[in-house]
Formats: structure tokens, C-alpha cells, sequence
């Protein structure tokens, strides 16, 4: 499992403004650098029915074999509109998202029309670069409309949270070259071939000359998953291990003291290792790699996490482990599936916002767009559930926690107007575990109403036919044309990513 | 320009009014407090923070006592009393302490200190609208009289307690004077309160009424203090009809019980939850909670539990069960308030705290979680800050303190599990661990094999050797300086 740090990263968000055109020689690598202009509609959580705010921004990408153009997912997320524009063609060509994978921020973009990618050459994908070689960034970044390259040397190369989907680590690479808003998407390039993609930086005041670039084995990664026409999540392993440092331990244990080993100290139920590893088992290698007691295994001479080795693989795939388990050697394979059951911590892009009002009073589930909405009105106990849902394993219970988002004021729930915030337990007497089983339950019961909520709170009592008589009044005070959204995409339970629609 | 010299002018007249000539009453009834603070360092659980001074106007009481807020002297290290216009000093002793009510007692060690002091006497109480003054002394001793305008009486929060009693909203302007730590409130020469608070900007403050310092005083009188009584209970007000058509309550009146401590007054009482509690000691509630006082009109239903009847004293329940009214009669205590797993806010107790080969243990409390800032529900670890602030719910049993893994002091017995801390322990070699104490006796029972650790959360469990903490221990009290390995 990797609980990412939560780091004063920021998303190097696109730099709004017009265009720029240049009718000079380029060099072989810039022909390919693309602006992406984006006019994107971001889903309010606050007001679920409403259909957004609409923005426009601005990125990088790069054309890659297939004429294909690569780009960051947060360029081109929630996107009703895209235009993609050369540097030696001044035209803009309309283009369309063909696949987005939000979880390791790549989206591949698509033009229709032939003729913009005639004189582009394709940037063919390199690997991984040195510590202290020296790397170039392009990108349309803040200070101008024209193509900016900015250099600097690869300073680390290391997991680290990938901010736009919220909950997500993979490897980075940070560099110091300048990389600011705009950059976002364009290529960094070493010896012709893109070493990776730039992608987020931190904010000033806490460090300076940090940039950080997805690396080729996650675009590699990416490009792999979506030849079968759609992108499925990245797999997770599940559990939590500590390093075996301690000598009292490894006693304990049973191990010698030869540096190798981690344990495993919690497994999450639903996920790959369930039901295959236990508790105190000692990792001893995977896929024959050995891991150090530190928790690292040797890939390609790089010294990485052992996640890095399921980082590559997809759903489905096995991954191979030697396991010291009561006092003797024994060896597992798990299939490696991805970790659904922590969806609510991914911020979400795409997917409307579910919901279901009754009453004036707004139910929806907890999901990490929400609690960004709530801000500061989460209360003590919501917070706590947010935070400790993946670690005590709430959803084996509840799958989903619903929360009472709002209440629209009217007449008729003037004394449920201070509620909102709360975790729904019960309607009618019927434990509710996911939004789904919102409506079946205040569909049942007698003449009133009856929500109860998590702590001592009072219930919420609504009359029935009261309810039913209101609802027109409150939906068109508040412009609200649907009753509730329950399904999205089919999909009763969030999840991370999505497949752009392709082209017809 | 005018206006400007006008006000000027008219606000110096003021002062200068109000500081009279040398007043008899004064020089009777206020002393200084000098009181040197040093409260215990939570995160180094073996020492104290650095000292600090505060100082305030204290009350004489007829009959030689000096009437002090808690605040003033809690985590004291030392308390002393200073005669207005002369260096005359003399240590105190505080007798009675209560850190909810923000009260305390002093008593000068040398009974003739205070000798030719009358003391200031109890006065009635005050309502919103009534003018007082506020004492203040000028370093000469003379006294500054400032006018003052009571703006509320209402049940409101005190620093240290969570259910809120009785206060007084009060508007003065206070000029910036030494001693204001607390200050008196006075209508005609007699105590109406005491400040304790004030906020420069609005002006406005706030003080402890005369019935909560009566009630103070009556309680110490014996030398046994009990404190100020507690219901036990959570409620919500019942003005929804259709709540009310729910919970079967009668036509008007009457508050929710969503909550009920079986340990407390009214859970001893018989008062379940879902009870619609109308009436207590023949005071009928409305709506809101709210009962119609004599002096101050409606008011909360916290001031008639909490400031009227003392711990022991009767205490009658109409309740509305399920539609059905009936009669409820329980006996005023405070226990359930005390006899709790997590301790709210401990001042003038040392933290307990056990190191074992450098993992450091201590025992929960509201005061640890208070360290992590005005933050310290978000900043502080997720399970405590969880364990205290829904124990109620929980209904934990009082008899099991939680015990946690604090800090861990990089020594040979603790490779690889420095980054550890707020670890819930569970048990220690497969005994459940109630506090402290067992945790102490575990180990030193101990004297070969394991010592392993197991924890609510992530990694579960840690493992030391027995033998090896044995040996580093003395070593670990050396390298760190530390005064002591525990205090239980």
C-alpha cells in the first residue's frame, strides 16, 4: 500500500492566455511540441446538478509514433473543447481526448485532420536518465506565448505522490531546470529521445529549482495498457510491510541477521495479497528480485521500492514472492488487481457527481471531491472517517459513506437547515452502505421519514406526503431538473479512471 | 478637528475622574497575586516547560482568604500575594481549586498578613443592562475605577470546560495596567464577579457571576471540595413537530436526550435516550432547553444543574418516554465526568511515562492532545484524537487508560523503529494492558526472552529482548539525560 506523503505540491496548472506563432527553423525535437489550449467544465460537488464551471487553460504535449499526441491526464481533464496548435503552423486543429489515465497523470490526444501532423517526426521514448545529466524541458510555461525550453541536471530519481489524482505514488524523476505553470505535458529531452514528461513542481516558498517529470517505465507503462483500446487502473499490492531492521525482530522472527527481508503487518481485505499473504510474513524476494530489509530491490543497477516491480505489471498478471512463514521458506504468486476499495481518496474528473435529493436535503457520497467542497464545514467525526477509512478498513462495512451534503432551505426542512455534514447510518430503519441504497430506503417505511446519523445526533423526520408535495417548489427554486443521479457510466461505486470516448 | 480634541479631552477627563483619591474599600479588599506558572512538558513527559510569570488583582474575602481564577494559579510553582502600595509579600497556599468553574481559593502562610484587611463582600447577582465597575490598581496602589456595563448573563464556555455555565458579558474599556490577569467586578463596594477574559478590540470581556463563586465557597467550606454537578446527557432542542410526532412528546415543551452516561446523574436517575426530559426540579423546559430563571428570564438548562444544586442534593426528572410522562427522582453527582478512560484537561499533575529500551509510553489525555496546538484535532495521531473525542459513545470503561507509544529515543534496542509514535498499546506478551502500571510491572517481570508489543495500528506489532532493554537502560537515562526511566 502507499499512503503517499502528503506533499505542498502543486499541479503545474496550464497558463491561460492566446497563442504564439514562429515561422523560424526548429529543431528536430521542437516540430513535435505542441500547445494544447483547453476549455474544460469542472463539476461543482457543492451543487451536483449544476453542470460546472467552465475555464480555459492552457498546456504542452508531443507527437509520438502513431501520430499520437502524449500530454499530462490534468491538461486535458474535464475537457468540452481542445484545440492543438504547432509551433510551425499557425492553424488550430481541434482534438479529442482518446485515452485519459488520471492515476499517473498521462492522457493520449488525437487530431482528425492529417494536416497537422504533416512535418512532424515522432519523438521516440528514451529511458531512464542519469543522476546529474543534463536534461531540456519544453513547454509553453507563464512569461510568453512561444515554445520555452528551460535545462537542467536530474537531481533524484524516486516514488513520489502524483498530486492530481490525490492518493496515488509512482517514480518521478525531479529535476532543476525551471519548470512552471504551462510546462505541464511537454517533453523533457535528453539526447533526442524524451526522457519523460514534466508534470508538477512545488511552490517557492518551500523549495526552489524542484521540478518533477513521469518517467519513461510510467509512459511506457501507459502506452502498453491502452493497446487494447481502453486504460485500466495500476494494480496495487495491498498491504503494509515494515522494514525488518530491529535484531530483537528478526529473532523473533526467526531470520539472520543478513540484511534482507521486510514484514508484512497488515493486509487489506478485497485486495491482491487477501487471502494469500498473512500477517508476519517475511518478504524475502519478488519475481526473484531479493528485497533488502530496507524494503528496496536492485531494477536495471537503480536501487527502487519493491512496488516498483508490481508498478509495471498490469490487472490480471501475477507477481511471485518468496515468503519465510512459520519458521520455513514457502513460495506465493498473488494476481495482481487494483486497489477499488480505496477509490474514494482519487479525486475524481470526468464523472458527474451522484446525488440524491429529497426534501431539500442533498445525499451524496463521500468521495475526495466532496470533502474539498465541504472545506472546512467537515466536522470532527466526517474528517476521522474520511481519514481512517482505508486504514481500519471501513469498507468492508461501508463500502461507500453517505453524507447528508446539504440542505436546501424551504419551508418545509427549516429545522434540518443545521445538519448538514452528518453521516447517514439509517432511513427507515435500513443500514445504508452506498448511495444506491438511498432510495429503496426512503421509498419504504410508514408515513414519516426517519434519518439517522452517525454519534448522538437527532434524527431527521420528514413527512412523506410533505416531501412528495415540495419536491416541484424546491427543484425549481434551486434550478434542479433531476431528482438524483445515482449511476455513472454504468458504474454504481466510484472509481479512478476512465477511457475518453473513441474516435467515430 | 474640533470632535477630534473633544473626544481626546472628553476620554481624559474620564481617567482621570475615575482615579480617585486613595479609596478605604480598596485598600481593604484587593491584593496582588504573583503567581510563577510551569506546566509539564507533554512530548518530554520528564520535565517541565519554561517558567512564567502572571500576575492579577485578587479578591479578600472577610475572614482573610483570597479569591483567585483557576487559570491564574494552575501548573503554579509557587504563588505569592503583594499588599496594593507597599512591597509587603507573603507566600500562599491555594485551598480549594476548581478548573472547570476557573475558581480558586488562596490562603496566605502567614495568617497575619491580611490582618486589618475587612475584605470585600458577596453582592447580589447582577442582569444584562445593570452598570458595575471594574478594579484595577495602579502600580502606586491606588485604585482605577472603570465603568462597566453587564451586556448578557447566559450560560456560556469557560476556558476549561466543555457543558458552559453561567457568565457575564461585560463592556469597559481597560486601560493596560499590571495585574490584570483577573480583575474584580464591583457594583456598590460589593463582589459582582470576576474578569476573566477581555478582548481589547471590541472591548468586551467576560466574568464569573456571584452565584458560581458562592456556590464555590459553599462547597469549600467543609475543606471537602465536590465541584459542580453534571446531568450526564446530550440533547437537542425539540422544535421540529415533525421530530416531536416522532418521540411521541407532548403538545409544547421539552428537550431530546440523545445521549445518556449510565454513570452519571441522570443516567443513575433512570433517563434513557430517546427521552423527552420536560421538567428538572420542578423547572418546566422549553422548546430550547431553556427554563424560566427568576432573575435572568429564560435560560439555559446547564445554569439549573450546574450553579444551583450541589453534588448530593436531590434532583427531580418529568420526563415523556414513548408518549407515557412520568416522575424521576436521582441524586446530583459528579463522577461520571471524572471516572472516565481519557481524562479531559489534567493541570497540577505530573504525566505519567514509562521508557523502555527507549520506546517511551505514556498515558492518554486531553492536556497530551491540547500540546499538538489549536490544531491539534487534525495535527495530532488520528486514533487518539479519536479514542478521546468519542469516548462518550464508546462508553469505554474508566478502568482502561489508553496507553500509547509516545516517542521513540534512538538507542541500540530501537533500530528500526525510530519513525514510530501515537501507537495504541494493546497488549504486552499477550497480557491486555489497563494502564501504566501494568505496562511498568509486564516489563520488569520480564527477565528473559521477548517483550513483544502489540498495537492497535500499523506495524502492529514490535518486538525488543528483554535482556538487551535491561542492559541499555541506565545507558538511555544517561545519553538523554533523563531524570528518571518512569513516573507512575
Amino acid at each position: 500500500m502507499r499512503f503517499g506523503i502528503w506533499k505542498l505540491a502543486f499541479i503545474l496548472l496550464p497558463f491561460f492566455t492566446g497563442c504564439g506563432k514562429e515561422d523560424g527553423q526548429l529543431r528536430e525535437a521542437k516540430k513535435n511540441v505542441v500547445m494544447i489550449e483547453v476549455t474544460a467544465q469542472v463539476w461543482d460537488y457543492r451543487l451536483p446538478w449544476n453542470p460546472g464551471t467552465v475555464s480555459s487553460s492552457r498546456g504542452a504535449g508531443f507527437v509520438i509514433e502513431g501520430n499520437r499526441i502524449l500530454t499530462n491526464a490534468h491538461v486535458v481533464s474535464s475537457a468540452r473543447y481542445i484545440t492543438v496548435q504547432r509551433e510551425a503552423d499557425p492553424r488550430k486543429y481541434p482534438a479529442k481526448v482518446l485515452h485519459v489515465a488520471h492515476d499517473c497523470d498521462l492522457a493520449l490526444v488525437e487530431v482528425q485532420d492529417a494536416e497537422f501532423f504533416k512535418g512532424t517526426t515522432a519523438l521516440p521514448i528514451g529511458g531512464i536518465p542519469d543522476l546529474e545529466s543534463v536534461v531540456s524541458v519544453y513547454g509553453f510555461p507563464i512569461g510568453g506565448d512561444r515554445l520555452s525550453v528551460t535545462r537542467g541536471v536530474v537531481s533524484r530519481i524516486d516514488y513520489n505522490s502524483y498530486t492530481h489524482s490525490g492518493r496515488e505514488s509512482h517514480l518521478a524523476i525531479q529535476i532543476d531546470a525551471a519548470i512552471n505553470p504551462g510546462n505541464s505535458g511537454g517533453p523533457v529531452i535528453q539526447a533526442d529521445k524524451v526522457v519523460g514528461v514534466a508534470f508538477q513542481g512545488f511552490r517557492g516558498d518551500v523549495a526552489q529549482n524542484v521540478g518533477y517529470m513521469i518517467p519513461t517505465p510510467v509512459i511506457r507503462r501507459f502506452l502498453k495498457d491502452v493497446e487494447d483500446g481502453h486504460y485500466d487502473h495500476y494494480v496495487d499490492i495491498a498491504i503494509r510491510w515494515m522494514p525488518l531492521e530491529n535484531p530483537a525482530m528478526r529473532k523473533y522472527l526467526h531470520r539472520p541477521n543478513d540484511g534482507l527481508g521486510v514484514v508484512v503487518t497488515d493486509i487489506f481485505s478485497e485486495g491482491s495479497s487477501d487471502g494469500v499473504l498473512k500477517k508476519e510474513d517475511v518478504l524475502l524476494s519478488i519475481d526473484g528480485h531479493p528485497i533488502e530489509s530496507d524494503g528496496s530491490v536492485r531494477l536495471e543497477g537503480q536501487p527502487v521500492q519493491l512496488e516498483e516491480i508490481v508498478e509495471r505489471k498490469f490487472a490480471g498478471d501475477q507477481v511471485e514472492l518468496e515468503v519465510w512463514r512459520n519458521q520455513s521458506l514457502q513460495k506465493v504468486a498473488l494476481t495482481l488487481r487494483p486497489a477499488e476499495m480505496f477509490s474514494m481518496y482519487e479525486n475524481l474528473y470526468e464523472e458527474a457527481p451522484r446525488y440524491v435529493l429529497y426534501g431539500g436535503l442533498v445525499f451524496q457520497p463521500l468521495t475526495s471531491n466532496l470533502m474539498g467542497g465541504l472545506l472546512g464545514a467537515a466536522d470532527l467525526r466526517l474528517r476521522q472517517t474520511y481519514t481512517l477509512f482505508g486504514q481500519d478498513q471501513l469498507y468492508r462495512e461501508t463500502p461507500e459513506p453517505v453524507i447528508l451534503s446539504s440542505v436546501l432551505p424551504d419551508r418545509l426542512n427549516v429545522y434540518l437547515v443545521g445538519m448538514a455534514g452528518q453521516i447517514v447510518r439509517e432511513i427507515n430503519g435500513q443500514r445504508i452502505r452506498t448511495l444506491a441504497d438511498v432510495i429503496p430506503a426512503l421509498e419504504s417505511g410508514g408515513e414519516r421519514t426517519v434519518i439517522r446519523f452517525e454519534g448522538d445526533q437527532r434524527p431527521a423526520v420528514l413527512k412523506k406526503s410533505e416531501v412528495d408535495r415540495v419536491m416541484p417548489r424546491i427543484m425549481a427554486q434551486y434550478g434542479i431538473k433531476e431528482v438524483s443521479r445515482t449511476e455513472v457510466n454504468g458504474r454504481r461505486l466510484a472509481k479512478g479512471s476512465f477511457s475518453g470516448e473513441k474516435s467515430k | 478637528m474640533n470632535r477630534g480634541w473633544m473626544i481626546f479631552l472628553f476620554g481624559w477627563v474620564t481617567i482621570g475622574m475615575a482615579a480617585g483619591p486613595a479609596d478605604i474599600t480598596s485598600r481593604g479588599s484587593l491584593v496582588r497575586i504573583r503567581a510563577s506558572i510551569q506546566p509539564y512538558d507533554q512530548f518530554r513527559p520528564w520535565q517541565k516547560k519554561a517558567p512564567f510569570g502572571l500576575n492579577g488583582t485578587g479578591v479578600v474575602l472577610p475572614g482573610g482568604k483570597v479569591l483567585a481564577t483557576a487559570a491564574l494559579v494552575e501548573n503554579r510553582t509557587e504563588v505569592g500575594l503583594e499588599k496594593p502600595g507597599s512591597a509587603e509579600k507573603c507566600a500562599a497556599e491555594v485551598e480549594a481549586i476548581d478548573y472547570e468553574a476557573n475558581l480558586a481559593l488562596l490562603k496566605p502562610t502567614d495568617p497575619e498578613f491580611l490582618k486589618g484587611f475587612a475584605g470585600m463582600v458577596m453582592g447580589t447577582a447582577l442582569r444584562s443592562g445593570d452598570k458595575a465597575e471594574v478594579w484595577q490598581l495602579e502600580r502606586n496602589g491606588e485604585l482605577l475605577r472603570n465603568q462597566a456595563e453587564i451586556l448578557s448573563a447566559g450560560v456560556g464556555r469557560y476556558p476549561s470546560d466543555e457543558a458552559g455555565f453561567l457568565v457575564y458579558g461585560v463592556r469597559v474599556s481597560l486601560p493596560k495596567r499590571d495585574d490584570s490577569y483577573m480583575l474584580p467586578l464591583v457594583r456598590n463596594g460589593q463582589l459582582a464577579g470576576i474578569m476573566m477574559g477581555y478582548d481589547r478590540d471590541s472591548q468586551e470581556g467576560s466574568a464569573i457571576p456571584v452565584p458560581m463563586i458562592e456556590h464555590f465557597l459553599k462547597d469549600s467550606a467543609d475543606g471537602k471540595y465536590e465541584g459542580f454537578p453534571t446531568l450526564g446527557v446530550s440533547w437537542s432542542p425539540l422544535r421540529d413537530p415533525n421530530l416531536r410526532e416522532e418521540v411521541l412528546a407532548p403538545k409544547s415543551g421539552g428537550v431530546l436526550l440523545t445521549r445518556v452516561n449510565p454513570r452519571g446523574t441522570a443516567g443513575h436517575a433512570g433517563l434513557m435516550e430517546g427521552d423527552v426530559l420536560l421538567s428538572v426540579d420542578g423547572f418546566n423546559l422549553d422548546e430550547d432547553g431553556n427554563y424560566r430563571d427568576a432573575l435572568y428570564g429564560p435560560t439555559a438548562v446547564g445554569n439549573l444543574i450546574r450553579t444551583r444544586p450541589t453534588v448530593g442534593s436531590p434532583a427531580k426528572f418529568h420526563i415523556s418516554r414513548r408518549g407515557k410522562e412520568m416522575d424521576l427522582a436521582g441524586v446530583y453527582d459528579r463522577k461520571a465526568r471524572e471516572e472516565v478512560a481519557i481524562p479531559t484537561l489534567q493541570y497540577d499533575v505530573p504525566p505519567k511515562y514509562v521508557v523502555v529500551g527507549g520506546l517511551v509510553f505514556q498515558e492518554l489525555t486531553g492536556t497530551y492532545l491540547q500540546e499538538w496546538g489549536d490544531k491539534w484535532s487534525e495535527r495530532a495521531p488520528q486514533r487518539l484524537v479519536q479514542l478521546f473525542t468519542f469516548q462518550h459513545e464508546k462508553r469505554a470503561d474508566p478502568e482502561k487508560k489508553v496507553v500509547f507509544l509516545s516517542q521513540v529515543l534512538p538507542s541500540p534496542t530501537t533500530l528500526g523503529y525510530l519513525q514510530l509514535s501515537g501507537l495504541v498499546l494493546e497488549k504486552l506478551n499477550g497480557r491486555e494492558i489497563h494502564n501504566l502500571q501494568e505496562l511498568a510491572e509486564t516489563v520488569d517481570r520480564a527477565d528473559s526472552g521477548d517483550l513483544v508489543f502489540e498495537f492497535t495500528d500499523d506495524p502492529g506489532k514490535l518486538v525488543l529482548g528483554a535482556a538487551e532493554v535491561r542492559a541499555v537502560q541506565e545507558k538511555i537515562g544517561k545519553d538523554y539525560n533523563l531524570p528518571a526511566l518512569r513516573r507512575l
